[in-house]
């Protein structure tokens, strides 16, 4: 069991990655571009994101 | 110069049964359907991705869904897990110690209360939501790979 939510993150969006990279593209090279921008931007995107939030209290 | 979009290619004729077949085995083990329509690498591949992701899904405590006829959106989640293929009985299994989709209507069936004390359990747990995104993601993808053999074996996929 992964605690991390860090790593649950950075796993969940390597497998996503790698399932459309292999579902839309033919080409390795094309897949491996697929990869880095899809997975690469959903984690730099919620990283953005979490310190978007951060300011911002729940209650 | 024409600004007519090409037609798609027609569907080959006499492909029904194999992407019928095609669909089921994409269903029944993720991606082999890819596998029956020649494209073995790539089947291989979904297939580690969506058992991995659907392992991680079990390994951090997802809950299978149930059927709650109050609530719409349990139609949703529940036809996403069956969807996963025959390996979500296993979730099923594990979160509510037996195969079952429908909850009772009535608030104080004892059977609703055993299904949702042993839901309550699950979501104590640290990585619930983890387990629960990562279900639901493997049931999603392995939408995708139905409709897909089913592209490729009616002629409209590579």
């Amino acid at each position: 069991m992964i605690r991390s939510h860090f790593l649950n993150m950075a796993i969940f969006s390597a497998l996503v990655a790698v399932f459309f990279a292999f579902l839309t593209q033919n080409e390795t090279r094309d897949r491996l571009r697929v990869i880095l921008i899809l997975g690469g931007s959903m984690i730099v995107l919620s990283l953005i994101l979490a310190y978007v939030m951060y300011p911002f209290p729940l209650r | 110069m024409s600004d007519a979009v090409p037609a798609a290619p027609a569907p080959k004729p006499g492909s029904a049964a194999r992407s019928l077949v095609s669909c089921l085995l994409a269903w029944f083990l993720p991606g082999l359907g890819h596998v029956y329509l020649g494209r073995k690498g790539r089947g291989a591949v979904f297939c580690v991705v969506v058992l991995a992701t659907f392992g991680l899904g079990i390994a951090s405590d997802g809950a299978a869904s149930l059927v709650d006829r109050g609530q719409a959106l349990t139609y949703l989640a529940t036809f996403d897990n069956v969807a996963t293929g025959p390996i979500e009985l296993l979730s099923r299994q594990r979160t509510y110690g037996r195969i079952v989709y429908l909850l009772p209507r009535e608030e104080n069936h004892p059977e609703r209360v055993e299904l949702t004390g042993r839901l309550r359990d699950r979501v104590r747990s640290v990585t619930y939501e983890y387990g629960n995104a990562f279900l639901l993601t493997a049931g999603l993808m392995n939408i995708l790979l139905i409709l897909d053999t089913f592209d490729i074996a009616v002629g409209r996929k590579d």
